[in-house]
This record gives structure tokens, C-alpha cells and sequence, in this order.
């Protein structure tokens, strides 16, 4: 992979400026159009990846804050701490996804067609009619999605998606819980047999269901 | 807020709706500060003011499957964040413990809450004087930017604009705008580095 490559980490542009670290820039401001579809998605891998986008997107909105209002300037390590404090408690959330038509509503007009194939390229699968969970994954760690097979549900293969053990759940964290499979099987009864998400399209409602932290 | 902004934070709920949880991470490091001095407004304690701050994302992030973009995701935010405050003020005012022992009178025979009262906000000199030395780095390292890029940044944080009402304004190409903007945050940021890079072990 040479520089010239988009996805090159040190993609550079005429004036030698960092791509990637631009986009960030870009995404900050609300304006990733004229990039591919997947350039929002880039630019949050960045961000999880690289500590130097994390350091500059805090600093970035620092930059902002302070220009607008000077009372907010405040060195990086409080923020730094509240962040990492946050994070904790994250993690201790399960990771919720929300129905097709909600996210068309939040990301409005041609951006909604960037989704779809955003979700494939993630490798997320989703099934209609049942709740799929996932935990945080670490930041260098792939999300995978996974069902559980006590539920009769399949994954279905996404091309570049991480291969999901539902077995190892200690590795990958999965949620595993009797009542979580009884519930997925009693909203797959409901709702008739799950249809799979077709990639490039076809993606039907996905009911959302949230499990409060303290049940599991 | 202007359409950029509204816009911005839709790319990124639309990314934590999928599962990325980086790019909620991403909307706390960027209304941090902000929900934090909108919550010490309506508390003094400052360990209480980060506690409900950190309570108000937590509720956030649970309750964005609900958030359908009908208003802007920090006016949503907002709500949350007093709503957390309101709630935290009135657990304290009901806790028989903080009663009794806060249960004073002032100097007017009047009952007053030792919450409300507090008078350390967490502020030490040591970190008035960052805050003071980071605002006026800011300025001056606008100050030394040039003309375009002074410009460009300035629309864009002050007055709000998006990059095709910047590439409007200074007639130049949205790509012109898109690097203007990010050269001089590069350029602000260097001048910053000096006050942010101290050795306290700070890890993003």
C-alpha cells in the first residue's frame, strides 16, 4: 500500500496536508460530502485507532469552545479523566442498535443511502424481527455481532466481517443468558421466520429492544 | 446552532446508532465542557457537577435509541443534563444525612442547604491560571494566522457557518475551505501544544 492509497494512514494531499486527519477535521464541521460513503466511518475508525486524532479532536473542539467562550478553557487532563471515567461505565452498557427507519431520520436525505453499505462494509448483520447485542468492543478489536444459535438464528456471512464464535463467549464478551434466548425466540415466533439482511439493500425493521445494565 | 453543527452531530448518532460507541465518545469530548459548566451553574460542588455530568452521557447514550433527530442533539442533551441536576439537587435535599448535618442557620436565622453553599467549585489557582494562559494562546495564535485562515476558522467557530457558505463568502472552492480550516487548527494547536503536552501522563 503506497501513500497515494486512500486508506494509507499517511494519505497526503497536494499541499502535504494529512488526508485522514483532515477528514476528521471535516467530519467536526458536518461536511464529509464530496468523500465516498464510507469516509464518516473512516474518520471514527481514526478516531478509535489513532491517539493522535484523539488528541486533536479534543483539542480541536477545545479550540472552538474557547473561541466562543473563554470561561470553557481548560487543560486536556480533567477532560482527558472525565472521558476515561465515562468509558468505564460504557463499557458496562450493552451496545443497543436502532430501527432502519430512525436512523434515516437522523442522517437526512442522501446521506441514508451511505448507510446501508456503511452497515455492510462494518459487517453488521441484521435480522429482522429479533434484537442483536453486542458489547463494547476494546478500540483495536473489530465489532462483531452475533446471535444466539439456542435462539435458531443464523449469521449470516458478510464479506470482511470478523468470523463470530458464539461458543468462546468469555473472548468475545458475548451476552449469554437463558432469558435473553427465550426472548429472542419469542419475538421470532411473533414476527413469523427472520429474514436476513441483504446486503447493498432490502433492510427490513429491526425491533429495538434496550436491556437495562442491571439486567443480564 | 447553525445547519453545520446540526449536521455534524447527526453524522455522528447516526454512527452510535449502528454500534460505534467511539463516535458517542466523540460527542462527549466535544460537549463535555459545555454540559459541565451548564450543570455548576445549578450546582457548586464540583465533584458533584462531574457526577451528574458523567450521570446526564450515561443517560444519554441509553436513551439515544429513542432520539429521532426531531430537535438537535445538544438541545436533547441539554434537557438531560438539568433533568439529571434537578434530580441529583432534590436526592440531596431528601437524604436524612446530608439534612441533618446541613441543617445551619445564617446570619438571617434562615435555613440553608450546606450543597448549596459550598464554596469550593474545585477551581485552584493552578488551574485558573491554565485556563487563562490556554484562552489567550488561542488568541494570539489566531492573531498570527493569516488573513484566509483567520477567516475561514472564524466563520466556521464564530459565526457558525458551513464550509459551502464559507466557500461562498470567500469565494473559493469547499475543498480551499475544508484545508483553510484545518491548517489553522493545525496551526492554533501548535501553538497550544506547549500548555496542553504537559507530563501529567494525559492519554487519549
Amino acid at each position: 500500500m503506497t501513500p497515494q492509497d486512500r486508506s494509507h494512514p499517511a494519505h497526503r494531499d497536494e499541499d502535504g496536508a494529512d488526508l485522514p486527519q483532515q477528514h476528521l477535521s471535516a467530519l467536526l464541521d458536518g461536511d464529509l460530502q464530496g468523500s465516498d460513503a464510507q469516509a464518516v466511518q473512516r474518520a471514527c475508525a481514526l478516531w478509535r485507532d489513532d491517539a493522535r486524532a484523539r488528541q486533536n479532536w479534543h483539542t480541536w473542539n477545545l479550540i472552538g469552545d474557547v473561541m466562543r467562550s473563554e470561561e470553557l478553557a481548560q487543560a486536556p487532563a480533567r477532560d482527558a479523566a472525565f472521558l476515561a471515567r465515562l468509558r468505564e461505565r460504557l463499557a458496562d452498557e450493552p451496545v443497543v442498535l436502532a430501527p432502519a427507519p430512525t436512523v434515516a431520520v437522523a442522517v437526512r436525505g442522501w446521506r441514508s443511502a451511505w448507510w446501508l453499505s456503511t452497515a455492510v462494509a462494518a459487517g453488521f448483520v441484521l435480522v429482522a424481527g429479533v434484537m442483536v447485542v453486542a458489547l463494547n468492543q476494546p478500540p483495536q478489536a473489530t465489532p462483531v455481532l452475533a446471535a444466539s444459535p439456542a435462539a435458531g438464528l443464523s449469521l449470516a456471512s458478510v464479506p470482511g466481517a470478523a468470523p463470530a464464535s458464539t461458543s468462546a463467549s468469555g473472548a468475545l464478551g458475548l451476552i449469554r443468558d437463558p432469558r435473553l434466548d427465550s426472548y429472542l425466540r419469542a419475538h421470532q415466533a411473533a414476527r413469523g421466520s427472520p429474514t436476513a439482511a441483504v446486503p447493498g439493500g432490502g433492510m427490513r425493521n429491526v425491533e429495538l429492544t434496550f436491556i437495562p445494565s442491571g439486567d443480564r | 446552532m447553525g445547519a453545520a453543527d446540526l449536521e455534524a452531530d447527526a453524522l455522528l448518532v447516526a454512527r452510535v446508532k449502528q454500534g460505534d460507541v467511539r463516535a458517542f465518545e466523540m460527542l462527549v469530548v466535544k460537549y463535555q465542557r459545555r454540559i459541565e459548566r451548564l450543570i455548576g451553574r445549578m450546582v457548586r460542588d464540583s465533584d458533584l457537577v462531574q457526577d451528574i455530568a458523567q450521570e446526564t452521557f450515561i443517560r444519554a447514550y441509553r436513551a439515544l435509541p429513542k432520539f429521532r433527530g426531531e430537535s438537535a442533539f445538544y438541545t436533547w442533551l441539554y434537557r438531560i443534563a438539568v433533568n439529571s441536576a434537578k434530580k441529583a439537587l432534590s436526592d440531596l435535599k431528601r437524604d436524612p444525612l446530608v439534612l441533618e448535618s446541613s441543617r445551619a442557620l445564617n446570619d438571617e436565622g434562615e435555613e440553608t442547604s450546606r450543597v448549596e453553599n459550598e464554596l469550593s467549585d474545585g477551581e485552584t489557582p493552578e488551574g485558573l491560571l491554565a485556563s487563562k494562559e490556554i484562552a489567550a494562546a488561542v488568541n494570539s495564535a489566531i492573531n498570527a494566522l493569516s488573513e484566509d485562515l483567520r477567516q475561514a476558522i472564524t466563520l466556521r467557530e464564530i459565526e457558525g457557518l458551513s464550509y459551502e457558505e464559507i466557500s461562498e463568502v470567500m469565494n473559493c472552492p469547499i475543498g480551499t475551505v475544508r484545508s483553510r480550516i484545518f491548517r489553522a487548527r493545525e496551526a492554533i494547536a501548535l501553538r497550544l501544544k506547549p500548555l496542553l503536552d504537559v507530563n501529567d501522563g494525559t492519554r487519549w
